[in-house]
């Protein structure tokens, strides 16, 4: 597929079929993500795969976000440490985030790519998946990416370029 | 913890305590949206263990074709709650 059709054409799936994913799909979606860029080229990302239908029910019960059934989670994590050691508290506390929402989005386009269904989640509890997963302290669960073949098509909510788009120079459309 | 019902009410209880102390940093709307969704969540453990109710079971299918209006549009999400709340009270009321 082209870059602008996955780009225009992922959606956030929220139902998911009863279908597990290959292994070796997991890892190349993964690899997508350790080949977005990081602030100084930084990679303090830790990426965990969870596919275990157990582990992930724990997980949804302490992550409200997750919605469905999905058959693996992918948990963005960053090592707050070696962020703070590479790129002081800017990179601790900014590109560290920047640096896992930029991974996200490959992950979830090479998902569409891959024909999976997928769907970013803030809403959970970053100590409880810590304690879940046998995380230490340090390294820190930023982002939950929800995966698993689509058990629905939802539409693309409107977007608005004409109103957040400019050339050159910024001109108020309603007076903001 | 064995038994599957204990299990699924563990579980809730986890969502909602959790969805509690997630919620003072979340969207908004993500509140009644926590609270409409651990009801169908609520409804589909009892039915999964044989406590079957007609009016809870399509309150369920009421919630779960609506709910995820709160990502898209406000209004028809709140309409949807307006609409099954009144349904609710109807029923309490001719229930005595």
């Amino acid at each position: 597929m082209r870059v602008f059709e996955v780009i225009k054409g992922r959606r956030s799936i929220r139902k998911f079929e009863k279908r597990l994913i290959e292994k070796k799909i997991l890892q190349k979606l993964v690899e997508a993500g350790v080949w977005a860029p990081t602030g100084g080229n930084g990679q303090t990302w830790v990426f965990m795969i969870v596919t275990d239908s157990d582990r992930i029910r724990k997980i949804k019960a302490v992550s409200p976000g997750v919605l469905g059934i999905p058959s693996a989670l992918i948990v963005i994590c960053q090592d707050r440490e070696l962020a703070y050691k590479k790129g002081g508290e800017l990179g601790r506390d900014i590109l560290s985030i920047m640096d896992v929402a930029m991974a996200g989005q490959n992950i979830m386009l090479q998902a569409y790519d891959e024909k999976i269904g997928s769907c970013p989640v803030l809403s959970f509890y970053k100590k409880g998946v810590q304690t879940l997963l046998n995380i230490p302290d340090w390294i820190v669960p930023e982002l939950l990416i929800s995966l698993g073949y689509p058990a629905e098509f939802p539409k693309p909510p409107k977007r608005k370029f004409g109103e957040v788009c400019f050339f050159e120079e910024y001109k108020s459309a309603n007076g903001r | 913890m064995e038994d599957k019902l204990e299990k699924e009410i563990f579980e809730l209880i986890c969502y909602m305590l959790i969805s509690a102390r997630n919620l003072d940093q979340e969207t908004k709307m993500y509140g009644p949206f926590r609270l409409v969704d651990a009801a169908s969540k609520l409804i589909e453990i009892l039915e999964k263990n044989e406590i079957y109710d007609e009016f809870l079971s399509q309150a369920r299918t009421i919630i779960e074709a609506n709910k995820y209006k709160v990502m898209t549009d406000k209004e028809e999400f709140l309409s949807f709650l307006d609409d099954l709340a009144l349904k609710m009270v109807a029923k309490l009321k001719e229930d005595g």
